[in-house]
C-alpha cells in the first residue's frame, strides 16, 4: 500500500518536472526557432495600428467580408485587394507569418493575391 | 432687386438637386470609398430577343472574361453563368431562335430557400447571390432552381490568360451563378454581358433598376409586350424577355 503510494508521488512529481520544464524551455522543436520576418510593406500607413493588425486581421478581414458580401457594403480602402497594393507579396508576408503558426488559410484558392 | 420667398426657395431647390446629382455623377466616374446596397432598388434585366443573333456569343464570352468562369471542355460539368438557349417550335421544327438564359434572380427564389447554410440569400437590392465563404457544395439548390442556372465547381478550375483581378476565382466544391456583375453595379456599372451586348452585338440586353419608374428599363416594360420564363411557377423572376 504505501510502497504503491509512493511510487504515486514519484510519478507525480516527476509529471510536475516534465511538465515544468517543456513549460520554461518550450519544446526542443522551438528551440532557437526565429521569429517570423514578414517583409517590409510599402506605403503609408496600414488600415489599422500595425500593432492591432498583427492580432486582429483575421477578424477584421472575416467581418468585412460579411459586410462586403452579404450587405452589400463595401470599403475600397480597406478590401482585400487593397492590401496587395502595400504588402506585395503573399509568400513574403502572409505566408511567413502563417508557416510559422502552421495556420492555412483558404483565401487564396479564391482571391488572387500577387504571389 | 430684392430676393422674394418663391426665388430663394427656388435657389435652394437648384442647389439641393446639385446635392442630390452629385454623389449619383461621381458613383460613374470613380466609385466612392464607401458604397452600400440600397433597399430601395431592384435590379432587373430585359432581354430582346428578335436582336438575339444564335451565332452570336458576345455575351457569354464577356461574362467568362469578367467573372473567371472557365471552360472545362466537359459538357456535362462545364460551367456557365449565362448560356444561349434555341428555341423550338411545338411542332418540333427547326430553332428558329436564340436567347440568353441566366440567373433570373427571382424574387422568391427556391435556391435560398432550400440552401442549408444560408450561403445563397437575398441581397438588400434584390440580387441572389451564393456567399463562397459559406457555400458547402451540397448542390440542393441546383436541384432548386427551375433555370438550371447554378453551376458545382468540379475541379480546381484553370483560366486561360491572366485572370480578371477584381473578381475572386471560385475553388473546388462551392456552387456558382450569375451575380450581376455585383461587383460592376456597386461600382455604378453595367453587369458585362449587357455592356458587350451593346458595344458588340444589337443591343437587345438592357439593365436598370425595377423599383425607379422612370428607369429606362421600367418605361420599355410598360410599352413592350414582354414575359418571363415559365411565370406559372410564381417565383417572379426578374429577368424579363420580349419576343417570346
Ligand atoms: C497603405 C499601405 C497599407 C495597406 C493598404 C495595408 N497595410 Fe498592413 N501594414 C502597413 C504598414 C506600414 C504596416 C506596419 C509594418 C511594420 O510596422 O513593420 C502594416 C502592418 C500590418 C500587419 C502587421 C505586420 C507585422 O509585421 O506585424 C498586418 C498583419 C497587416 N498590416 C495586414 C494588412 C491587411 C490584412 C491589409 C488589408 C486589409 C493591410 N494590412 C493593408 C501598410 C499597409
Ligand atoms: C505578423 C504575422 C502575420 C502576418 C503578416 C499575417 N498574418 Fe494572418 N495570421 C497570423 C496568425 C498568428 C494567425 C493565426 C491566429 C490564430 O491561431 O487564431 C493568422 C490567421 C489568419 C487568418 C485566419 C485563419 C483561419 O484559419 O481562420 C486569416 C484569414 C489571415 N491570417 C489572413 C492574412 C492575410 C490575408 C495576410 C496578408 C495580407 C496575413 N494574414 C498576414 C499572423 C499573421
Ligand atoms: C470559394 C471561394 C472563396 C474563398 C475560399 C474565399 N473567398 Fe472571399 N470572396 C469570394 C467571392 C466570390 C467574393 C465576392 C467578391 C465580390 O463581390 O466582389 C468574396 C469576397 C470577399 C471579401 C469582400 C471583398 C473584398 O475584396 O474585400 C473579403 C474581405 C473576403 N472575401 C475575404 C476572404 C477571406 C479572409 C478568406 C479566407 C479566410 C476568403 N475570403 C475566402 C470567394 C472566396
Amino acid at each position: 500500500m504505501s510502497s504503491r503510494r509512493s511510487l504515486a508521488v514519484r510519478m507525480s512529481v516527476g509529471l510536475l518536472l516534465a511538465m515544468l520544464l517543456v513549460l520554461v524551455g518550450g519544446f526542443p522543436g522551438n528551440l532557437g526557432a526565429d521569429p517570423p520576418q514578414p517583409e517590409k510593406p510599402k506605403g503609408g500607413q496600414c488600415v489599422r495600428p500595425a500593432e492591432w493588425m498583427r492580432h486582429n486581421h483575421m477578424d477584421f478581414l472575416k467581418h468585412n467580408r460579411t459586410v462586403a458580401v452579404r450587405e452589400g457594403k463595401r470599403v475600397r480602402s480597406e478590401s482585400l485587394q487593397k492590401c496587395a497594393e502595400c504588402h506585395t507579396s503573399r509568400e513574403r508576408f502572409c505566408d511567413r507569418c502563417h508557416d510559422y503558426v502552421a495556420v492555412e488559410p483558404d483565401c487564396f484558392d479564391c482571391h488572387i493575391y500577387p504571389k | 432687386m430684392t430676393m422674394d420667398r418663391r426665388s430663394v426657395l427656388g435657389l435652394g431647390g437648384v442647389l439641393a438637386a446639385g446635392v442630390i446629382l452629385a454623389p449619383g455623377l461621381r458613383l460613374i466616374a470613380a466609385p466612392e470609398d464607401v458604397t452600400e446596397a440600397s433597399d430601395k432598388r431592384r435590379w432587373g434585366m430585359l432581354i430582346d430577343t428578335t436582336q438575339c443573333n444564335p451565332a452570336c456569343t458576345a455575351c457569354t464570352q464577356a461574362c467568362r472574361t469578367e467573372n473567371n468562369v472557365p471552360l472545362t471542355g466537359d459538357p456535362e460539368r462545364d460551367i456557365h453563368w449565362i448560356r444561349k438557349v434555341e428555341l423550338h417550335s411545338k411542332d418540333g421544327g427547326k430553332p428558329d431562335r436564340s436567347l440568353p438564359v441566366l440567373c433570373n434572380h427571382c424574387e422568391h427564389p427556391p435556391c435560398v430557400h432550400v440552401c442549408p447554410t444560408q450561403a445563397s440569400f437575398i441581397r438588400k437590392d434584390g440580387i441572389v447571390l451564393v456567399d463562397m465563404h459559406r457555400c458547402i457544395g451540397c448542390r440542393y439548390c441546383m436541384i432548386a432552381c427551375p433555370y438550371k442556372a447554378r453551376s458545382l465547381v468540379y475541379s480546381t478550375p484553370s483560366i486561360p490568360g491572366t485572370p480578371n483581378r477584381k473578381v475572386p476565382m471560385r475553388a473546388k466544391g462551392v456552387v456558382e451563378k450569375c451575380t450581376f456583375c455585383v461587383h460592376r453595379i456597386d461600382d455604378g456599372g453595367q453587369p458585362a454581358c449587357v455592356e458587350a451586348c451593346q458595344k458588340e452585338a444589337k443591343g437587345g440586353m438592357l439593365f436598370g433598376d425595377l423599383n425607379d419608374p422612370q428607369s429606362e428599363i421600367s418605361q420599355r416594360l410598360r410599352q413592350v409586350l414582354s414575359t418571363t420564363i415559365r411565370p406559372d411557377l410564381g417565383l417572379k423572376p426578374r429577368v424579363h424577355y420580349q419576343g417570346i
